[in-house]
């Protein structure tokens, strides 16, 4: 008995290691590579740089002739907020909406929104484009925005989850005491649901931040890059740049994940649950 | 309004012209609103929705000539009108309704002894009772304009012929389902269809698979009592879902590539290079493909089954461990159908996400075509064809038709997956 679950001990930590290691190590592999000293792929011995400097840092912002990361980043950084707030707060809404209120068109628009969820995520960009243009947001950074927060109440499942497990009956002792729907929402719903605002917003904000489809189709001044698009344009004689972009890009994201973890735990498990 | 009463005079009047029953019930804010909603849509008919109704039906009917100076019609846009058209049609009617309802209340209010509601009161209950017509207004404009209008029109553009050589300033014009018997019988069509699809099921089951096995596993194996610092084992699994998923494919596209580290170190120890990703590279770059798509994916899946793990209701395990029951046992008996249980929505999420995986091989093998298929390589699902056929090579009229296909095929799936999981079936057995 003692053998055997020291053997077992030996093993699930065996295998905790090599998971760790997988994960781990693609992440140091390009966070070492953004120090190298020369930019090329082909200058790497193996896996890692032969000598190692913060120049590709320097030349990442500093020499934008070819390659304007700063722009990227500031264009990135503009439609990712955006679309964050109108995202969320749609969403947030709608799901309140949809969980709290009895209406005749509710169940209808439950189903339609899991229907349209099948349909392929891109199939309609040819008509979205067309739409665009009619509007005359091509090239315009508003366009995408508008489509992010369109669509990002499509999404609202999760957030309606969360809203069913608060009770009803507080809500009910607020009517009684006359408060307003509205008011029901603002000072008792909405100060509650702080997890799955802060779960919302981040989704909100990845999805614009990493999307690489509707940036490539939209924009197609370079000067209205976004990092992903851009940091796509880079080859293999650019690797370093590429690392040190996609580090400088993920560093903060890495952080705010693990600060919010344990919302992004709750939100998953809230709407995963069938309600 | 279970109980039937008759429409009066003035109810009458607003289902002949909308708001009138309101003017003359004394509302006249809503009254005027009505009429002027009346007043927007006609004008809109009279001077472009009209013409756009027909136009949805002609898709165009001169064709530009630059000789002649004539100056065509644009088919697309006018398909697009169109529908805009046909949606305002139904928006209009929409409006009417509720304005006959709206009358009908009205006449139902002054008939028990109320009076019709003030202008002020009825714009107070959309904070209140009709709250939530308040804020649904906006989403559902939303998803109207950038989702569902545009399934209508691929939905449309599937039952025209689009594309090609027939784009704008050429007409467009409606060929019912040709497209369709085009993808699965023409020689230039069928052979890559049908080869794409066996590959997109066999994808989709094996990495679904793959990433929610390995997911709950890891869940489990963190869960162990052995395990010490879990905070620290986490964090890495949390570090690979934190990176964006275009940065860790194209870093695999890199790993993978032949100047790339992996050939570097076959090289050096004296070997050839192996092209990982090439064009003959059929299923090594597909295993790859599984591999990356499981350590993108993974993670997720884990942190969700550690949320669902810590809810399982431990007694269960502890009978079961003093009635003798093997760890493994425990897993099968009574962890797995918990877990199964509690996530066959998450589940069928991800089959469908993978069923649809664009990235993976998009940026793993994007813009290679292989002999033998038409337009995209032995690694490509249906959507990445989808987005070579209609996106890179403007065969927008198939590219349609694909996406219904693969509608159709996912919500098939669906719909089978959702009426047959326990969940569906006995809702409460766990709770």
């Amino acid at each position: 008995m003692k053998v055997s679950k020291i053997a077992d001990t030996c093993v699930t930590y065996i295998i905790l290691i090599v998971v760790c290691f997988i994960f781990f190590f693609p992440c140091l592999w390009l966070i070492l590579a953004s120090f190298s000293k020369s930019g090329s792929i082909y200058s790497f011995e193996g896996f890692f740089p032969s000598s190692y400097s913060l120049d590709t840092f320097r030349t990442l912002f500093t020499d934008t002739a070819m390659y304007n990361y700063p722009r990227w980043f500031r264009n990135t950084l503009f439609i990712a907020v955006m679309s964050c707030l109108v995202g969320t707060f749609l969403t947030i809404l709608t799901a309140y909406t949809m969980s709290r209120f009895q209406f005749g068109a509710r169940k209808t628009m439950m189903k339609t929104t899991l229907i349209l969820g099948m349909f392929p995520s891109f199939m309609g960009m040819i008509a979205v484009y067309i739409i665009m243009t009619q509007f005359g947001l091509i090239n315009n950074m508003w366009g995408l925005i508008l489509i992010y927060s369109a669509n990002a109440p499509m999404g609202y499942l999760t957030q309606k989850g969360f809203f069913d497990t608060i009770p009803s009956s507080i809500d009910e002792a607020a009517r009684i005491d006359g408060a307003t729907n509205f008011q029901v929402f603002t000072r008792i719903n909405l100060p509650i649901s702080m997890p799955i605002i802060v779960y919302t917003a981040l989704t909100s904000f990845t999805f614009p931040w990493s999307d690489f489809i509707l940036p490539k189709l939209l924009l197609k001044e370079k000067d209205l890059y976004t990092v992903a698009v851009g940091l796509m344009s880079l080859g293999d004689t650019e690797f370093a740049r590429f690392a040190a972009g996609a580090v400088f890009i993920a560093v903060p994201i890495v952080i705010l994940y693990f600060c919010l973890v344990k919302f992004m735990v709750n939100g998953m498990t809230a709407g995963a649950v069938k309600g | 309004m279970s109980t039937r009463m008759k429409p009066n005079k003035k109810v009458k009047a607003s289902m002949c012209l909308m708001g009138l029953g309101q003017l003359m019930y004394g509302q006249v804010g809503k009254g005027l609103l009505y009429l002027g909603v009346l007043a927007l849509g006609i004008a809109y008919f009279v001077f472009r929705g009209g013409a756009d109704l027909v136009g949805l039906f002609t898709l165009g009917t001169r064709e530009m000539d630059t000789w002649l100076g004539i100056e065509g019609d644009n088919s697309v846009v006018m398909l697009l009108m169109g529908i805009l058209a046909v949606i305002a049609l139904l928006l209009l009617a929409a409006v009417h309704i509720s304005n006959v309802r709206d009358a009908r209340e009205t006449q139902r209010i002054v008939e028990r002894g109320g009076r019709p509601a003030a202008f002020k009161e009825d714009a107070k209950q959309l904070l209140d009772k009709k709250f939530y017509k308040t804020v649904l207004f906006l989403p559902v404009l939303g998803v109207c304009v950038f989702n569902i209008l545009p399934i209508i029109f691929m939905i449309a553009i599937a039952f025209t012929n689009y594309g090609g050589s027939i784009v704008p300033p050429k007409l467009v014009d409606w060929v019912g389902v040709d497209n369709f018997v085009q993808i699965t019988t023409l020689s230039q069509f069928a052979p890559t269809f049908g080869r794409i699809l066996s590959w997109n099921l066999i994808w989709a089951v094996c990495s679904t698979a793959l990433n929610y096995f390995a997911g709950l596993g890891l869940a489990l194996l963190l869960n162990k009592d052995c395990v010490k610092g879990k905070v620290f084992w986490r964090s890495f699994p949390i570090l690979a879902y934190a990176v964006p998923g275009f940065i860790t494919m194209l870093g695999f596209k890199f790993m993978f590539s032949y100047g790339g580290p992996i050939n570097q170190l076959i090289t050096a120890a004296g070997h050839r290079a192996v092209g990982f990703l090439d064009i003959d590279a059929k299923w090594i770059a597909r295993f790859i493909g599984l591999g990356v798509n499981a350590w993108v994916s993974v993670p997720s899946i884990m942190l969700l089954a550690t949320g669902i793990l810590s809810n399982r209701d431990m007694s269960l395990m502890e009978a079961a461990r003093i009635d003798g029951a093997t760890p493994w046992q425990q897993f099968r008996r009574i962890t797995l159908p918990f877990v199964l249980f509690s996530t066959t929505p998450v589940l069928l999420g991800q089959f469908i996400g993978n069923f649809n995986n664009f990235g993976v091989f998009y940026f793993l093998r994007g813009g290679l075509y292989i002999d033998g298929y038409f337009l995209a390589s032995d690694t490509d699902l249906l959507i990445n064809w989808l987005y070579n056929l209609s996106i890179s090579n403007n065969y927008y009229n198939i590219g349609a038709a694909i996406s219904l296909v693969i509608f159709l095929i996912t919500s098939l799936i669906s719909l089978i997956i959702y009426t047959r999981s326990a969940s569906y079936k006995e809702e409460d057995t766990f709770r």
